[in-house]
């Protein structure tokens, strides 16, 4: 029977190497990459990332082996995922090739063929992926990648290490095929078992090469194999192959307290003062293993809104200065006699941390799990507390602490829009209702959408549905003042509302805002089992139910705008799909839309802050992917800063002939005659 | 360096005005405080000051619904000392009474630099620094947008109209009509004002008796009137004279 022969041919002298270099080189190996990540809880702050083992398994297995994320872009996607494969296999076949060697023989008969079948298919697999990688890198050059002497060395080096791999195997072939003793047990049918290093065996036979002259150069290919890998472990920690750790290490240790649409409050040091991120001492171990974990893919940069629009932020280049800045200043503040340079206005400007929308792209693309948006806030918070924010910012946030809302009106005007309708709306605060209306400040105090709010309610009257609203008792829901990192704040508006919404009596909370859908379905403490939904889902709800029936079909060709609170965050994209298809609209969809939308440019507390120089508006961008559409002549948004900020992308880019701006319910009012 | 800063609060100009039924006063009942635009400009001027060259700043302000909070703001910007005068300022008092109550309780302080708002939109009886610097015997300066302050002497920046700028040299102690800060009032976390209500403590201090004198009494206060109805007179030149002159006639003009 065939079996595994080991050291094939190859002088015992050498075995040592394998035995006794090789494993020196892993010390070596382990040993600059202790070096490297100590760092990481030397400088940064603690942080508990150790509970649920379990579920971080999962996450590993999903994310760093599967790799479900760097799959969903296909070429790269394949193209990464067979080169890792073959590390993969190709270490797990070096561990069993050791154990078969050294403990327990079973490489033999068909184990052996199954074997050496495995680890062949994915030697095809690695080489073509490293082949097309290279096509990627040097002849596709696509923008965001970045292209640099780094990533060349890598990838060299890894395919002379499988290249040399499989000359090895070839030449043993061919010598096994001039000398079948070699091998007891081989023939030429058993030789297709090992596909790859067959019919490369069949160039050294056609060369007619000796025996010895095969043995010779056999011996040196291992020789190089066997160096290079040295070479690679010993390389390892301070090349991009680092993120083969890193990333499977990010992974394991991602984000599992809080759901996506949940910001961790301030944390507070060992004396409980609150801690501001401003140095490198004040993020978290996990932040600066984010940006050790950083493969540079750009998929975040390819992703992201104030990028595209021109904007000083990367979000690559945003983790890339908290890595770089932790390996020039890491080592001397970990002796502890390093002075913590600033991080924020230095290395990161101010205007860089303004311009993020936490539209949530860049973490949805992310396929380490990279948690951009939570740097970006924790970083923003040293801003706000420093009073570093811009006058129009100022002036809201002002106004939301004064007023509780950002338009600088009294409270008492806050309900203005409901002086027409008729009957009055139930005040929430004196009688029960089934559901609370939480409207927000947009749909409240805008004057252009006094319309679409006026619309919403009257769908509630039509549907019968039994709803109240706070008047001026709600405030702000505080979603934006929180991720603009004025989290006292945002506490103070929370508290209110909570005050606020204590005293009512109500089943579930409907919201017109995505925004305050998000905070108030994820951040508000304890909603005392109330759920919360936006009017899309309430809307989808009742057309299911029966209770709102439409008398009219309309025939608009439409599309639809994800907002990202709503999508990204909270995951609803089909309630209000189906709300559309309802209303007999035929729904065309945007090349970028679910969890790929594009936002508005108005998230994150945007609406609020001074317009930075850029090249085109996020929301002109969009509109121009939407008139792109074949015969769509309605632009459907589900969030009231949407109606205004395409409203006024629209009119910018000249499109007013083209295509019309609407609300959600407004195709419903319309459809329901 | 010793800078005190009286801030006073001003009805917030976001709710509705009204008139009560004595029909010379606004309704106290809808009145929403706020603190005077100038007021803040001069707390803002008076901690760069100290965070320029060191010293101290102490608000005084008369008592009035929402005071606290204001104080406690200042605090968190930097103000050291918070003084809340309590007396009979209830139904509002004029700038003469009130310059001449913390002209008494500023003289104790014995300020290097007294900072105040050069105006606020309900002086009815003149701003309050010219009268403050008078009762306090100080020299005063207006309409100032910036302060540089050299040993027992003062160097103010004066804007004048047409674009012109002055630079002023005065002896301290002296009180200063802030216009403008070198740098528009800074923003304050809302932690910070929370972090100040646990840990500042506001002085309260009885107002002397207040005495309105040499203010004017006001009649009546009213809300703007709408004219009576203008007549457009149409026609051609001969038309529209004919007319005139029998409007005239009627008014008895001619």
């Amino acid at each position: 029977m065939i079996e595994r022969i080991n050291f094939w041919e190859i002088p015992e002298i050498w075995h040592y190497f394998a035995y006794v270099v090789l494993p020196l080189c892993g010390l070596v190996m382990l040993g600059r990459f202790y070096g490297r990540i100590r760092l990481w809880w030397q400088v940064g702050r603690p942080e508990r990332r150790w509970d649920k083992p379990l579920v971080r398994l999962w996450r590993l297995i999903k994310f760093g082996i599967v790799q479900v994320k760097v799959l969903s872009k296909t070429y790269p996607g394949l193209v990464h995922v067979a080169i890792a494969w073959g590390f993969f296999v190709f270490f797990f076949g070096t561990a069993l090739a050791t154990i078969d060697a050294d403990f327990i023989k079973f490489l033999r008969g068909p184990i052996y063929l199954i074997f050496k079948l495995m680890l062949d298919t994915l030697t095809i697999a690695a080489l073509a992926g490293i082949i097309l990688a290279a096509y990627r890198r040097f002849i596709q050059k696509p923008s965001r990648l970045t292209l640099d002497r780094g990533f060349t060395l890598s990838l060299t080096l890894v395919f002379v290490i499988v290249f040399t791999g499989l000359l090895t195997e070839s030449l043993r072939l061919a010598a096994i095929a001039q000398e079948p003793t070699l091998q007891p047990g081989w023939s030429a049918a058993l030789a297709w078992w090992t596909p790859a290093g067959w019919v490369t065996a069949q160039l050294w036979l056609a060369l007619k090469l000796t025996p010895a002259v095969i043995n010779s150069i056999h011996l040196w290919i291992w020789v190089t194999h066997a160096t290079l890998v040295g070479v690679l472990f010993i390389a390892l920690p301070t090349t991009t192959l680092v993120h083969m750790f890193t990333a499977l290490m990010n992974v394991f240790f991602s984000k599992l307290d809080r759901p996506v649409g949940q910001l961790a409050p301030i944390a507070e040091n060992e004396k409980k003062e609150p801690v501001y991120v401003s140095t490198l001492r004040d993020l978290t171990w996990k932040q600066l293993l984010d940006g050790d974990t950083c493969t540079e893919c750009g998929r975040c940069q390819e992703a992201c809104p104030a990028y595209a629009a021109g904007t000083s932020l990367n979000p690559k280049q945003l983790i890339l200065s908290i890595r770089d800045a932790l390996h020039r200043d890491g080592p001397t503040l970990a002796k502890g006699n390093g002075k913590s340079l600033p991080l924020v206005g230095e290395t990161i400007k101010d205007g860089v941390l303004w311009s993020c929308t936490t539209c949530g792209a860049c973490v949805r693309e992310c396929p380490v799990l990279i948690e951009h948006v939570d740097a970006i806030v924790d970083m923003r918070r040293h801003l706000v507390i420093e009073g570093r924010v811009d006058d129009i910012l100022q002036g809201a946030l002002a106004n939301l602490g004064r007023y509780g809302n950002s338009f600088g009106q009294s409270e008492r005007m806050r309900a203005r829009w409901t002086q027409p309708i008729q009957p009055k709306i139930k005040d929430a605060r004196r009688e029960p209702v089934e559901y609370l209306w939480f409207v927000g400040d947009y749909a409240s105090y805008s004057a252009t959408l006094s319309d679409v709010t006026q619309k919403t309610a009257d769908v509630f009257q039509k549907a019968s549905l039994d709803f109240g609203i706070l008047y001026d008792g709600e405030r702000n829901a505080g979603n934006d003042v929180r991720r603009v990192g004025e989290e006292g704040l945002f506490e103070m508006l929370a508290e209110k509302n909570m005050a606020a919404l204590d005293k009512c009596t109500y089943k579930t909370i409907v919201t017109t805002d995505p925004h305050s859908y998000n905070t108030l379905k994820n951040e508000y403490p304890a909603n005392n089992g109330h759920a919360v939904l936006h009017y899309s889902e309430l809307l989808d709800q009742m057309i299911t139910s029966g209770k709102l029936k439409f008398t009219k079909k309309l025939s608009y060709k439409v599309t639809y705008h994800d907002p990202c609170y709503l999508g990204r965050y909270n995951g609803v994209y089909d309630a209000p799909r189906r709300v559309i298809e309802a209303t007999g609209c035929t729904l065309i969809e945007m090349p970028r839309c679910r969890d790929k939308a594009f936002c508005c440019g108005a998230g994150g507390g945007r609406i609020w802050m001074e317009e930075a120089e850029v090249k085109e508006r996020p929301s002109e961008t969009r509109i121009h992917e939407a008139i792109k559409l074949d015969g769509v002549q309605a632009f459907v948004v589900a969030c009231p800063k949407d109606v205004t900020m395409y409203r006024d992308a629209v009119k910018t880019t000249g499109n007013e002939e083209r295509i019309v701006v609407k609300d959600l319910i407004e195709l419903v009012h319309e459809a329901l005659g | 360096m010793n800078i005190v800063v009286p801030v006073k609060l001003v009805p917030d100009l976001v709710e509705e005005l009204t008139i009560d039924a004595s029909g010379a006063a606004l309704d106290t009942m809808w009145l929403r405080l706020i603190i005077n635009e100038f007021d803040d400009h001069a707390t803002e001027q008076a901690i760069l000051l100290k965070e320029r060259s060191g010293g101290q700043v102490t608000i005084i302000t008369p008592n009035a619904e929402g005071v606290d909070d204001m104080l406690f703001a200042a605090s968190a910007r930097g103000a050291d000392r918070l003084i809340k005068l309590v007396g009979d300022f209830e139904n509002g008092v004029n700038n003469h009474a009130l310059a001449r109550t913390l002209a008494t309780t500023i003289k104790d302080l014995q300020p290097d630099l007294v900072l105040t708002g050069v105006q606020a939109h309900n002086d009815l009886d003149g701003s309050l620094g010219p009268l403050l610097a008078e009762y306090l015997g100080m020299p005063y300066t207006g309409y100032v947008s910036g302060v540089i302050v050299n040993g027992d002497k003062a160097i103010v920046r004066k804007e004048f109209p047409g674009g012109l700028i002055a630079e002023l040299e005065l002896k301290l102690p002296a009180v200063l009509g802030i216009q403008a800060a070198e740098q528009p009032p800074r923003y304050v976390a809302i932690s910070k004002v929370r972090q100040a209500m646990k840990t500042a403590t506001l002085e309260e201090m009885d107002a002397p008796g207040l005495n309105p004198d040499g203010g004017p009494t006001i009649g009546r206060m009213f809300q703007p009137e709408a004219a009576e109805k203008a007549e457009m007179i149409s026609g051609n030149a001969d038309v529209v004279a004919d007319r005139l002159i029998g409007i005239f006639k009627e008014l008895g003009v001619l």
